[in-house]
């Protein structure tokens, strides 16, 4: 197969897959899938893991074996949800720098202060921009 | 949802307060990240409240006034109450604590609404509290180790910046209702803002 082809098949390929690669969900939507999918089996399996550092995360591998089929496949999902809107959140400020120079100048950076001014200048600001804030979930 | 518009902090309180005590009747799916951001946002400046001051007024508190339950209110109540706040129900195994799966999300809504730009950067205590069963400094005990938990969910698993968190536990010291002391009611975790 040509090279030409190979990247039409994976554009192809990844039509469907962008779109909902390209969109992030907050952390309660994300985490109540845990609790809603391995529920039962935190409650049976890790009953002294708690929701912090990682224990329960821990604890669902370490018990991979005997966890039902749908807990260990939305456990994975649920760490790629969080994991994307960490990310989006890292990246917002730096897609936004621009605009944030453009009209934001005035604003004393620190605490949500230039995020803030953003939200507010939103018919003003970039589309890249105004993207990164929604998938950082600031909106 | 309007977040820019705060209202004055003396009718926030009192709505606040009153709002709660019907939401605690509704269900929890009721809770959403706005209405915690709305009834937190617009602190002030600074507050001079350390965590550490108000855990060691529980304790005395407790040997000062002794008995089955407590008679007198906490010297920092006053001052707590004109803080900006919120009011939230985390279930935990029993006298554990280990949060319960179908609190995640609870945790979550929290850990969104502690990211977003209106609260980035701020400070807030998160206060456990228990009813009156039980032994008083078995109680405090137990809600200081309830708020730990919590307070580490926030800062690992949804990465909120640890010093925006201090987690106090306050026992049966100061319940939302005095006249039912045993009342389900008085069982909830109060997130305060004390400022910047």
């Amino acid at each position: 197969m040509n090279k030409f082809l190979a990247l039409i098949m994976t554009c192809f390929l990844m039509a469907p897959v962008l779109p909902a690669a390209a969109q992030t969900v907050g952390f309660a939507d994300a985490i109540k899938i845990l609790g809603a999918s391995c529920g039962k089996d935190i409650n049976t399996y890790c009953k002294t893991a708690n929701l912090g550092n990682n224990e329960i995360g821990q604890c669902l591998s370490q018990n991979q074996s005997k966890i039902s089929a749908q807990c260990a496949a939305d456990s994975i999902t649920v760490t790629a949800l969080l994991e994307a809107r960490f990310a989006a959140q890292a990246a917002a400020p730096k897609l936004c720098d621009r605009d944030a120079q453009q009209y934001c100048k005035l604003v004393k950076p620190g605490n949500g202060n230039v995020l803030r001014c953003l939200l507010k200048a939103q018919p003003s600001v970039s589309e890249k921009c105004n993207t990164a804030i929604d998938l950082a979930g600031y909106r | 949802m309007k977040f820019n518009t705060p209202l004055p902090t003396g009718l926030a309180t009192f709505a606040v307060v009153f709002g709660l005590g019907l939401s605690a009747v509704n269900a929890q799916t009721a809770l959403s990240r706005n209405e915690i951001v709305n009834s937190l946002q617009g602190a002030q400046a600074k507050v001079d409240i350390s965590a550490d001051d108000l855990r060691k007024q529980a304790l005395e508190h407790i040997k000062k006034y002794p008995g089955d339950n407590s008679t007198e209110v906490l010297p920092l109540a006053a001052k707590l109450a004109q803080l900006r706040q919120f009011n939230v129900e985390i279930t935990f195994d029993f006298d554990s604590d280990r949060i319960r799966p179908e609190s995640y999300e609870t945790v979550g809504i929290i850990a969104d609404a502690l990211h977003t730009p209106y609260l980035m950067g701020q400070t807030f205590f998160v206060v456990g509290h228990t009813d009156a069963k039980g032994d008083r400094e078995y109680n405090l005990n137990l809600s200081q180790r309830r708020a730990d938990a919590i307070r580490d969910a926030l800062v690992t698993t949804f990465r909120v910046p640890a010093g925006q968190l201090e987690a106090v536990g306050l026992g049966e010291e100061q319940l939302r209702d005095p006249s039912k002391p045993d009342a389900e009611i008085n069982r909830r975790v109060q997130l305060i803002n004390v400022g910047f």
